[in-house]
């Protein structure tokens, strides 16, 4: 019977949404196959949300040392708790931080260490679903170690609430005495405060159709009524019209939002690489022959000066 | 000042891939290969590491068959780099993320450098491991998603992309950093300096050169599968570009249920 630990990411208190997605599916599997869900959270306590998602038990340890994250602490904290409790699974959100902390864990144990999931099976063994080629190809892996650290894709798994009584319980994290050779000195937020790309629902992206950057606020209007981020394809971060942090595709981010909406963007491979797998795809673009009418599941085939505008009144109407 | 600078050769971002149905192997050999993008933000940091000190060397290290040489050669040596290590073992075929990064360490260890930079993922597997996994493997600080660098006297300071922010990290030398876009604007390798890459050094090592074994994979693959199809476009039709946004709010709310 599988047990499987679920790391609860924090940052200032601040739960990943991503961790909610991984005890859904983490109790989907142990609900048919027996086992249990652990919930492990360094730096504060989430019980009543990990409850919320069918967590059997919750482990956490409040240590002064994770206030700010730091690779090594964090990962020695997270091997020491795998060597204690032997999960079958150790599974964290491909975040910054779970992207980080992963491999780190994983070299620590000496164990399989799986990236960017989308998908869990288990049947005399784990079957572990991820792309590869940026999302061209899919490959099916077999961990070859009791224990394996995988990194799930946020939004792969449907959330699902199955309230319990969780059980909580405190764990010595084992850092004491360790002196890690890189510290986080300072974090700060970037302006604007707005939502995160990769935990979006939705996103609305421009490309080179918006024609210059005094109109990307056509797309961030349109974003803003939908409750949406706001990305961009790379021909107008490098033309510097929006920061690099905005970029969607093989060489910026990896997004599965369950609405995705590309605007004056032609759906050139690389872009595709990086949104190709969200939910409902919406192409709006003059030219009917774009290849992002390909992975579209709607398109308008018009000028973005007049959709866009027209859209968003749209929006917040049905929203209000 | 030693800096070694791990590279991967990969396929084109262009590349397509033709699986009609699942697979146990996937041909690769037809694709257009080169160095890995992120890669060419590593070697340019170490480049200009070199360019601003005085006795900085940079060698490009990479596991990988012999067929590496030309975009050693084309894009590490004639951009800066000073010499290149290849571990080309036909042990290694099919080798996962924690073999390389066993591999790689024990190379880096034979060189002992005093900073080692990588990419932060390679856009074939796009695993994003292996920076990490080495720098554990050789007991020392990393910094990964790096933007910005300074140098210190034995330490040094990055930005790390974070959601929504960054954060900056210090961390004592040598240390291991992983390299994302941002943190440079890569050079182009001239003509001249192609022809004169030739020239500069190339070691080729085998597993048993570094004075290991081949470690077993811990991950294995079972099978290549296309990705899930998506259904066709429905185009929506409208007397003018206005009324097709509204249909297409219309569409979304009602049929597809999304906003
Ligand atoms: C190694 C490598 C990595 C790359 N990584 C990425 C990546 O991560 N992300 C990425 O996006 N790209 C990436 N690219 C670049 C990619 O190949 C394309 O160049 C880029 O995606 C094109 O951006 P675009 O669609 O905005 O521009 P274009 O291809 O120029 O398309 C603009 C589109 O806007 C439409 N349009 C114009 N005016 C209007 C209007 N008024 N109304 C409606 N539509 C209009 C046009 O019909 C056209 O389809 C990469 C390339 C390489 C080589
Ligand atoms: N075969 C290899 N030889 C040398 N460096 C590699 C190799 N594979 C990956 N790397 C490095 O590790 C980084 C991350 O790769 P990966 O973990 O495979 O996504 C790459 O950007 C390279 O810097």
């Amino acid at each position: 019977m599988p047990n499987i630990a679920v790391f609860i990411e924090q940052r200032g208190g601040r739960f990943k949404k991503v961790a909610w997605q991984m005890l859904s599916e983490a109790k989907r599997i142990t609900g048919a196959a027996g086992g249990e869900v652990w919930a492990v959270c360094l730096g504060a306590d989430p019980s009543a949300e990990a409850a919320r998602y069918g967590a059997d038990k919750v482990f956490t340890a409040a240590d002064d040392a994770f206030t700010d994250y730091n690779s090594e602490l964090w990962g020695a904290a997270l091997a020491n708790f795998c060597t204690a409790t032997k999960p079958d699974l150790l599974l964290l959100g491909s975040t910054a931080m779970g992207k980080d902390l992963g491999p780190t864990v994983a070299a620590k144990l000496d164990c399989a260490c799986i990236s960017d999931a989308v998908g869990l099976t288990f049947a005399d063994g784990w079957t572990v679903r991820r792309p590869i080629f940026a999302g061209k190809c899919y490959i099916d892996v077999e961990p070859q170690t009791p224990l394996a650290v995988v990194g799930i894709r946020p939004n792969a798994f449907v959330l699902a609430e199955n309230p319990g009584a969780g059980t909580a319980e405190t764990f010595d994290a084992g850092v004491a005495g360790l002196d890690p050779g890189a510290k986080v000195t300072r974090s700060e937020a970037s302006a604007g405060g707005k939502v995160e790309l990769t935990e979006a629902e939705i996103i609305v992206s421009g490309g080179r159709g918006i024609k210059g950057p005094e109109n990307y606020q056509l797309i961030e209007k349109l974003a803003d009524a939908l409750g949406a981020a706001a990305g961009a394809s790379r021909a107008i971060v490098d033309a510097g019209w929006v920061e690099y942090s905005h970029q969607v595709g093989q060489t910026g981010k990896t997004v599965a939002p369950n609405l995705y909406i590309a605007c004056g963007i032609s759906g050139a491979i690389q872009h595709l690489a990086g949104m190709s797998s969200s939910k409902c795809i919406v192409a709006v673009n003059k030219d009917a022959n774009a290849p992002i009418f390909k992975v579209a599941d709607y398109g308008v085939v018009a000028d973005l000066f007049q959709v866009l505008p027209a859209l968003t009144e749209e929006v917040i109407r049905i929203r209000s | 000042m030693k800096i070694a600078v791990c590279v991967k050769q990969v396929p084109d971002s262009e590349t397509r891939i033709n699986l009609p149905a699942p697979a146990a192997e996937l041909d690769q050999s037809g694709f257009t290969r080169i160095l890995n993008p992120y890669d060419a933000y590593a070697v340019e940091e170490a480049v200009r590491i070199k360019e601003a000190g005085e006795g900085v060397e940079v060698t490009a290290v990479t596991v990988g068959p012999a067929t590496v040489k030309e975009t050693l050669k084309k894009d590490c040596l004639a951009v800066g780099c000073d010499k290149a290590v290849i571990i080309d073992d036909p042990a290694l075929k099919g080798a996962d993320e924690a073999a390389v990064a066993t591999v790689l360490a024990a190379a880096l260890k034979r060189d002992a450098y005093d900073l080692v930079l990588f990419g932060i993922k390679a856009i074939d597997d796009d695993s994003g491991q292996i920076g990490i996994l080495v720098a554990q493997k050789l007991g020392l600080p990393h910094v990964s998603t790096i933007t910005r660098l300074e140098l210190g006297d034995g330490k040094l300071t990055a930005h790390r992309e974070i959601e929504g922010g960054k954060e900056v990290v210090e961390a004592s030398l040598p240390a291991v950093l992983t390299c994302q876009k941002g943190l440079n604007e890569p050079r182009l390798p001239s003509l001249p300096n192609i022809m004169k890459a030739g020239a500069k050094p190339m070691e080729t090592v085998t597993c048993a050169d570094l004075g290991i074994e081949v470690p077993a994979a811990k991950v294995k693959i079972k099978q290549y599968a296309p990705p899930p199809a998506r259904g066709a476009c429905k185009l929506v039709e409208a007397d003018d570009p206005a009324a097709a946004a509204r249909e297409l709010a219309r569409l979304l709310n009602e049929e597809a249920k999304v906003i």
